[in-house]
């Protein structure tokens, strides 16, 4: 249980001092935002519809970005085998990597969440339940790009392999988050909305077990 | 071993050729009897393309999980033979995915008026069928037969547990697919005789063209892995 914070926290800290990809991800985004604001139009209704699908892509495209740091600078530095050898499972290596990578997910998703409020009309009075979403989804995020990136950490060519693997399994994760923010955005009781945070917590559990289960078996060799 | 298996895979076995045989004159058995099946009542010769669309799509479905079966097989026991079987399935499966999707655009236009709708199943499909193109540009990328083969593995796995999942979170959306001709849970069939006799003809054909076309793909692969071992 220690190891695993422990390798969240180096990782953090790594990404911290190196700064340049975590910052270079997030102006990546606020160019897309800008981008993705001029394209539909300077009408405030048309913005504020699409706010929640411009939030949940940008993460989606956040995810993707950022999932190659988890184990790029173990690859560089050949520490990834360091961590192969230590004893007991390896499951714990997929927890610290989740960890760090659904920390990374939730700053930026914090900073975007913001910023679609800023630049699209995005209401946030019911701020405790987007950030309810926003944990869920950047946790069912987190927890496919992690497995993907593991197993393709070794590989040329992953930057094009990881988003053609992610796009396609995270969507009932972006389907249930912007149901939900889109509910709360146009002021649906949240009573009403609760089956998609329902969703995505299931999501997230099915997918972080067989995640876990299952890359062990993709680190070897 | 690698020359008794060689010179075991030289040959097409007996099995496989009976399979594709069988499922050949089935499916023209099927086709047949589908093509002289009574008009539906509401929407007439247009509804025949069912009897190619609901079996192509069955063995879609089924093919996800066959490839979930034997990559599960291949991380347990990390025989080459599991890995090669679940390729073969997942490329066989993609046509039939591919057939089903084609044959419900066709029947959609005339019947919705589309070709394409944002539909639970259809959207389940198309996801299915991004996933396992996925598997197959993993599988070209990849040299080393072993970290393929686990890379593989690790992607079916993930893309058939997605499946229900998908499933799920659609189905509350908007529908608009009529019901299902056989309902799995209630198992309640809600087509007409006439119509259900020629369909599970061509199921049956269908199945076993798979079957068949399965172990043709994965002999073709085991020989292919032979040759390179050479």
């Amino acid at each position: 249980m220690q190891r695993i914070f422990w390798l969240a926290w180096r990782d953090l800290v790594l990404e911290f001092r190196g700064r340049t990809g975590l910052l270079s991800a997030v102006f990546f985004l606020a160019v897309m935002l800008f981008i993705l604001a001029m394209a539909f139009g300077p009408n405030p209704q048309d913005l504020r519809k699409a706010a929640p699908g411009v939030l949940w892509v940008a993460l989606a495209f956040a995810g993707s970005l950022l999932a190659g740091r988890a184990f790029g600078l173990e690859v560089e530095d050949g520490t990834l085998d360091d961590l192969l050898l230590t004893p007991g499972s390896r499951e714990w290596i997929y927890f610290g990597k989740l960890l760090f990578q659904f920390a990374l997910l939730m700053l930026v998703g914090l900073v975007l969440m913001f910023l679609t409020a800023g630049l699209f009309y995005l209401p946030l009075q019911h701020w405790g339940w987007f950030m309810a979403a926003l944990l869920l989804g950047s946790l069912g995020y987190a927890a496919i790009s992690t497995f993907y990136a593991g197993m393709l950490a070794r590989l040329r060519g992953r930057e094009v392999l990881l988003p053609l693997l992610l796009f396609p399994l995270v969507i009932p994760v972006v389907l249930a988050a912007v149901r939900f923010t889109q509910g709360l955005a146009q002021g649906v009781p949240v009573a009403e909305l609760l089956d998609w945070l329902r969703l995505l917590l299931v999501f997230d559990v099915i997918y972080v077990t067989v995640c876990a289960m299952v890359f062990p078996y993709m680190l070897e060799g | 071993m690698q020359l008794a298996r060689s010179n075991q895979t030289n040959r097409l076995d007996g099995l496989t050729l009976g399979l594709l045989a069988l499922g050949g004159v089935g499916a023209v058995v099927g086709l047949v009897m589908a093509l002289s099946a009574p008009p539906d009542q509401s929407q007439g010769f247009v509804a025949r393309i069912f009897h190619v669309h609901v079996p192509t799509a069955w063995m879609a479905y089924l093919a996800s999980f066959g490839a979930l079966g034997y990559s599960v097989a291949y991380l347990v026991r990390r025989k080459a033979h599991h890995d090669r079987v679940a390729a073969a399935v997942v490329e066989v499966g993609l046509i039939f995915m591919a057939l089903a999707l084609l044959t419900g655009m066709l029947w959609a236009r005339p019947t919705w008026g589309v070709y394409w709708d944002w539909e639970p199943r259809l959207t389940t499909t198309a996801i299915l069928f991004a996933i396992y193109v996925g598997y197959v540009v993993v599988r070209g990328a990849i040299e080393d037969p072993e970290l393929r083969a686990k890379a593989a593995a690790g992607v079916a796995i993930l893309g058939a547990i997605n499946v229900p999942i998908s499933y799920m979170s659609v189905k509350w959306w908007r529908s608009l697919h009529q019901t299902q001709s056989i309902d799995l849970t209630t198992g309640k069939i809600n087509v007409d005789a006439a119509i259900l006799i020629p369909m599970l003809v061509n199921l049956a054909a269908f199945t076993l063209l798979f079957i068949g076309l399965v172990r043709l793909r994965s002999i073709i692969a085991a020989r292919e892995a032979a040759r390179e071992e050479a």
